[in-house]
């Protein structure tokens, strides 16, 4: 019996942000990344699993390349990643992306407004086209 | 007076610059001759969050006292900026458009927003705040927003 490589996967860690609408968007791409766009190719971890010193999350970050979105300058999720040893391929700030996308104003927070939803869109989509360039450039190994 | 003034509310510390004047709303106003440079104070760019837009009205545009002369949007609210001074901007800091995050990083430095040529200096200083004056100010915003 040949054993195949498990598919390599881009794991994606946004920020908790509880309470912040540009953390509610953070989250909502990541889960637009990781359930609609590329459900495949990307696996979601969470902050807060990070910050307990989850085993099998942190495990997961280890020779993975990872991409963080953060929703404010803190930049917790990015901090995290890179204080449990990850390699960041690249973090993304909610708010650099709002400034290429002024019409789509985010609003609310336990429910972000239309607006706040295309940009989580448009962010998945950024982060998908990333997603699609860091596997190309990876690809054939295995991890997680 | 010292280069900056400190205070340390709750976990945050608010720097106020003493070489400049203030208003109620934290627009700062430094004076070269007839010349006066504008910007956000530390404390109410602290208290506004990470800058998305900054929007300043173009070079040669005539400002009445309190007029508006820029809006800002950040992270959790928009605000409209009155002017310290009557007068005419003869001059908008480029990196407003390019990198408004800069009011954030150095408020008193580079984060300055426009310069107006001023009709009326001494009596439009006097309506200003001295930065000790503005030192109480703050702290009894902070104070009060610390509460809540």
């Amino acid at each position: 019996m040949k054993i195949q490589p498990s598919p390599r996967k881009v794991v994606i860690v946004p920020c908790s942000g509880i309470g912040k609408t540009y953390g509610s968007v953070s989250r909502e791409a990541a889960y637009e990344i990781t359930q609609e766009l590329r459900p495949e190719e990307t696996r979601l971890v969470s902050l807060a699993m990070l910050v307990l010193g989850d085993e099998s999350s942190r495990a997961a970050l280890v020779d993975a390349p990872v991409l963080t979105i953060d929703g404010c300058k803190l930049a917790c999720a990015t901090k995290m990643v890179k204080e449990c040893g990850g390699t960041i391929s690249q973090d993304f700030a909610v708010l650099e992306v709002y400034r290429r996308y002024k019409q789509f104003k985010p609003q609310g927070i336990s429910e972000l407004n239309e607006s706040g939803l295309q940009l989580a869109r448009a962010l998945a989509e950024e982060i998908a086209t990333v997603v699609d360039v860091t596997l190309a450039e990876t690809g054939g190994e295995k991890n997680g | 007076m010292p280069d900056f003034l400190e205070m340390t509310v709750d976990k945050f510390t608010f720097k106020v610059a003493g070489d400049r004047f203030y208003t109620a709303e934290g627009v700062w106003a430094l004076v070269d001759g007839n010349r006066v440079r504008i910007g956000l104070s530390d404390f109410q760019q602290q208290r506004s969050g990470d800058v998305a837009f900054a929007e300043v009205k173009p070079t040669g545009t005539r400002l009445a006292l309190d007029e508006e002369v820029a809006t800002i949007e950040t992270i959790k609210v928009n605000i409209s900026l009155g002017s310290p001074v009557t007068g005419r901007i003869i001059e908008v800091n480029p990196a407003m458009a390019d990198a408004p995050e800069v009011i954030n990083l150095e408020p008193y430095e580079a984060g300055w927003m426009a310069v107006i040529e001023a009709d009326h200096w001494k009596d439009d200083q006097a309506r200003l705040m001295t930065p000790l004056a503005y030192l109480a100010h703050m702290k009894a915003q902070a104070e009060e927003a610390a509460k809540k």
